[in-house]
């Protein structure tokens, strides 16, 4: 059946943010054929209500607020308040290397794997995860990551903040078990 | 401005959210204090790998011709 000229043109357009709903889903989901009929069922959602979409707003985060709507419906049910960030120290990793002398202490962060980091991304609670992803991934800012979502800034910016703290953590006991550093915060990869 | 009004806004400013007072009290702040610019450093550059380490999937080239043929 051959489709309207408008839906065509909304629909290519919509196509150009494949990659950005996609690395959300997959992030979200942690499975590409989840991801992948995650993303489908958005596109197909987001066609049946184009008209609820305002030529000249941010396409990318209304197609994000889909699908993460959809995330949430399907994968998690309606419960979002099940999943929850304990305050963890300040800035777990930064703190052991400086502690330890270690400088400068963003150098470490080069020897760690790329696959460890997007694992201690999907290892955020989701609602930490999916401001991650927005924030950190994707380049929202504050506003449209809160609207996209559905929450008020201050809520982003202390998800955010929690995230952070978690992110330094994770990859803290990664860089211990890899040898990146020791326990006590040592450095060795300088000597690698 | 001292390191704890820094601490709270090394975020936004890592964010870009910050206004422009906002940043040139913050840049003022951490020309003269090397440990918050160390932390800006690490945060900035954590920021950079996070988003290095996840932007470089993409959508498979056969969904994304499944999802055109489908849509269009």
């Amino acid at each position: 059946m051959a489709e309207s000229p408008a839906r065509t043109a909304f629909a290519e357009e919509a196509l150009t943010h494949l990659d950005t709903l996609y690395r959300g889903a997959l992030r979200l989901t942690r499975d590409p054929d989840q991801a992948q009929d995650l993303v489908q069922e958005a596109y197909l959602r987001a066609l049946r209500y184009q008209h609820s979409y305002q030529v000249g707003t941010n396409m990318k985060a209304w197609l994000f607020a889909i699908m993460r709507n959809l995330f949430w419906d399907r994968f998690k049910g309606s419960h979002k308040d099940d999943v929850s960030l304990d305050d963890v120290n300040e800035f777990v990793l930064y703190d052991k290397l400086r502690d330890e002398g270690a400088k400068p202490e963003a150098d470490v962060l080069d020897k760690l794997a790329a696959s460890e980091v997007v694992s201690a991304v999907e290892q955020l609670p989701p609602l930490h995860r999916e401001v991650v992803l927005l924030v950190d991934v994707e380049g929202f800012s504050y506003k449209d990551a809160a609207q996209t979502l559905g929450v008020p800034i201050g809520t982003v910016m202390s998800r955010l903040h929690r995230a952070r703290q978690q992110l330094q953590k994770s990859l803290y006991d990664y860089a211990v078990e890899s040898g990146i550093v020791r326990s006590g915060g040592m450095k060795q990869a300088s000597q690698q | 401005m001292n390191c704890k009004d820094c601490a709270d806004k090394l975020d936004r400013f890592v964010d870009r959210e910050l206004n422009d007072t906002e940043v040139l009290e913050l840049q003022l702040h951490l020309e003269g204090c090397p440990d918050c610019e160390d932390q800006y450093e690490f945060q900035t550059h954590l920021k950079r790998l996070v988003r290095h380490s996840c932007d470089c999937d993409t959508a498979p080239a056969a969904f994304r011709e499944k999802l055109r043929q489908m849509l269009t």
